[in-house]
């Protein structure tokens, strides 16, 4: 009987996907996204087109916070410079929308390095409170510099053309929003297999430490935020292209704070759980106003309690993924493959 | 909880949301089906509320009174907080439902769905009075019922200019804007309003209002630098009270404050207090204190529930009227013998000349070239903590 999964050889330790059950889940995962949007109802689509690139910002925000534990408040500012960025650049400059998303992402990546630069000096709470002053001098700056972003006035993007098809509905986009949520995962765990990735671990697990065993880690510091900014300039540019309007007001703190409560939620440093959080926060609203709507007449007063407590709800479930389960959903997902594995023998 | 416990909530969580999920379309002769989204817990629930409950209770009353030719009227809606992301799923889910027309209400959602509804073709109002909604070229299927943010402004600055004069001045007013940070507070300014205040000799100056400030003393102590005597607030209540007070405790008590229609309610009187006493309002609806025919359908439904109109205060009439608006649109189209798209709607809507609300509003009409429905509204006035009417409906030139 197996007591666990060993390597003969660098190459099987190394692979992304080690064992044969879980190539099979993968590929399981992929034909469900390539089959999902055939049978899905639009509905379900822009659910799973939010999922998307809710993804792609945790993804890059966990970059940041769960790998190399630096804390930020301003992913509602990257998310907007990348936004802008991408919808200034089709709006104003009339750019392809497959140009202006690389170009905001590197835009973003320029702008996290900037905002990134107190990182040398600071951390934890300091650090955190620097990453919230970039949040209000983006914000800032978008709403009081009204020739170039329009101030506060929503940016009008036209819809994103390719191959003379406009990708004006869900379904068109959601193949974009697939390839490039399927590509920050195979980049991102591909990262952390590479001596910059392992870097960047070591600064989040002992930062004096990791100088000591050659880490520049200012160098690598800056660069997380470099390749943290980009992915999440790539989920605001996307939102740019997907949505067609933006304004300052979907990039608030508030945006800052659910991305952190996703990537809690989901668990730190794992990209699955990038995407559980991502689902997960994009579900639970989705869940409970459809619950209230069906309570509507059964229950009238739950019914309209239920969408006020939504606020109240989401901190019960980050307080008990943290009390319960701090490494996230991700963790539990290991622990029901755990349970299966050695099933009916749980020792 | 345990971890089991936890994974079987979300199991239940994930099934819930999977059976509450379902399609379906218009038939013919069931309900006609119009989709809304409220804020009745976001940060502007406290006047959302009572428009939500207003075009609610429209609903209500229609189909309790034969519906429209027996066809009832199916109201699709939910509370959105006033978040945006959650204001475009519950469109998608709506729309997937066969909404045929749509309800929306502040700006931040109706800016965010204009593109989209434009590509569905459904006809949408909000309660967002931003002058560019009402331009078909801008906004095809965009709605205003409402008296626009620059028209409002403009019909202000009409009246400060004859007021000004009427006190003996001769030289030109000076006018102070202050406005919420955001879309909603620079719009009347933006779209007109500097440009007309320069084109009739009027010397005015915008100044924000920071979100979440304590109190305006800086601002204030500028506007009273700058020598203007008149305060026009674009913004909502609880602001615009609070910067009242610190006016009057700054000792400007010879400035004028004039709210545009978001802070012209109950709520600005009840924080204000006694500061509140001589500010002046716009109204493009009328509120529950004037004795017009258009309120007597909501007040005796609201008394048969053994409720009050004044309670429930203007905006509940605002809803009433936006929805019975918007209801005119599908019962012009069905007399018209035309299936019941958003479409058709549209253009039976385009359609209505001085539609008459029954003295709520100035009367409305829409045309291919302007959905600005109404271009009339009152001035009112506290007194005694009460708003008066203070002029008849003035139309902007």
């Amino acid at each position: 009987m197996e007591s666990g999964v060993f390597f003969t050889t660098y190459e099987a330790d190394m692979a992304l996907r080690r064992t044969p059950v879980q190539k099979i889940r993968l590929a399981l995962f992929i034909v469900f996204v390539l089959v999902f949007p055939f049978f899905a109802s639009p509905y379900w689509l822009n659910l799973a087109n939010q999922i998307a690139i809710a993804t792609i910002g945790a993804i890059g925000l966990n970059i940041l916070v769960g790998y190399t534990g630096q804390i930020s408040l301003g992913q509602g500012a990257f998310m907007a410079v990348g936004a802008y960025s991408a919808g200034l650049l089709t709006a104003r400059m009339g750019l392809p929308f497959y140009l202006s998303i690389p170009i905001a992402c590197l835009i973003t990546a320029l702008v996290g390095v900037v905002f990134g630069i107190p990182s040398l000096r600071l951390k934890g709470l300091y650090l955190a409170i620097a990453t919230l002053a970039a949040q209000e001098i983006v914000e800032w700056t978008i709403t009081h510099w009204p020739q170039l972003t329009g101030g506060t006035e929503a940016l009008v993007i036209p819809s994103p053309m390719l191959f003379g098809v406009r990708l004006n509905t869900d379904f068109r986009f959601y193949w974009i929003l697939l390839l490039a949520a399927g590509g920050t995962a195979l980049f991102t765990a591909n990262l952390f297999r590479t001596r910059v990735g392992r870097a960047f671990v070591a600064i989040r697990d002992q930062d004096i430490a990791a100088e000591v065993i050659g880490v520049n880690v200012f160098f690598y510091k800056l660069l997380a935020f470099a390749t943290s900014s980009f992915f999440v300039g790539l989920a605001g540019a996307l939102t740019a292209h997907y949505r067609t309007i933006i304004s300052w007001e979907r990039f608030t703190i508030e945006t800052s704070i659910l991305y952190l409560a996703m990537i809690i939620i989901g668990g730190l440093g794992t990209i699955n759980g990038s995407f559980f959080g991502a689902a997960f926060m994009t579900l639970l609203p989705a869940m409970i106003s459809n619950i209230s709507r069906a309570l509507r007449d059964v229950a009238p007063i739950l019914a309209t309690l239920l969408p006020a407590a939504q606020q109240g709800i989401f901190g019960a479930v980050i307080i008990l993924f943290l009390v319960l389960e701090p490494e996230g959903l991700a963790k539990l997902w290991r622990n029901i493959k755990d349970y299966f594995y050695v099933w009916p023998f749980s020792y | 909880m345990s971890r089991k416990a936890l994974i079987v909530v979300l199991l239940i969580a994930a099934m819930s949301l999977l059976a509450a999920c379902g399609g379906g379309g218009e038939r013919e002769g069931g309900p006609i089906k119009v989709g809304a989204i409220f804020d009745l817990s976001g940060p502007t629930s406290d006047v959302g509320t009572p428009y939500a409950e207003g075009i609610r209770g429209y609903v209500e009353w229609l189909n309790a009174n034969g519906g429209l030719d027996g066809r009832e009227i199916e109201l699709v809606w939910e509370d959105y907080a006033y978040e945006v992301p959650r204001a475009e799923q519950l469109y998608t889910q709506f729309v997937q439902e066969g909404v045929v027309a749509f309800q929306g209400w502040g700006t931040g959602d109706t800016e965010a769905l204009r593109g989209k509804i434009a590509e569905d073709k459904l006809p949408f109002m909000s309660a967002s009075y931003s002058h560019v909604l009402g331009d078909p070229n801008e906004a095809p299927y965009n709605f205003l019922v409402g008296t626009s943010y620059s028209h409002q402004f403009f019909i202000v600055l009409d009246w400060i200019k004859e007021d000004w004069a009427s006190k003996g001045n001769a030289d030109a007013p000076k006018v102070a804007f202050m406005h919420h940070p955001s879309p909603f507070g620079l719009s009347p300014w933006e779209q007109g309003g500097k440009e007309y205040a320069a084109n009739n000799g009027i010397e005015a100056e915008a100044y924000e209002m920071p979100r979440g400030a304590p109190d305006f003393t800086a601002e204030l102590s500028r506007i009273e630098d700058s020598g203007a005597k008149y305060v026009v607030f674009q913004t909502v209540s609880t602001p615009a009270a609070l910067a009242i007070k610190n006016a009057r405790s700054l000792g400007m008590d010879d400035v004028t404050f004039i709210c545009l229609n978001w802070c012209s309610d109950e709520v600005l009187v009840t924080q204000a207090g006694d500061a509140a006493e001589g500010v002046i309002g716009s109204f493009p609806f009328t509120p529950p204190s004037i004795d017009v025919p258009g309120l007597k359908d909501p007040a005796d439904f609201l008394a048969s529930k053994g409720e009050s109109l004044e309670a429930k205060g203007v905006h509940y009439g605002q809803g009433w009227w936006t929805m019975a608006i918007m209801t005119e649109g599908i019962r012009k189209t069905l007399a018209d013998g035309k299936e019941v798209t958003g479409e058709n709607i549209k253009a039976a809507l385009e359609s209505l000349r001085d539609f008459d609300t029954g003295g709520v509003t100035a009367p409305i009409t829409f045309t291919p070239d302007d959905h600005r429905g109404s271009k009339g509204m009152r001035l009112f006035i506290v007194r005694n903590g009460q708003w008066e009417q203070l002029t008849d409906f003035l139309t902007a030139k």
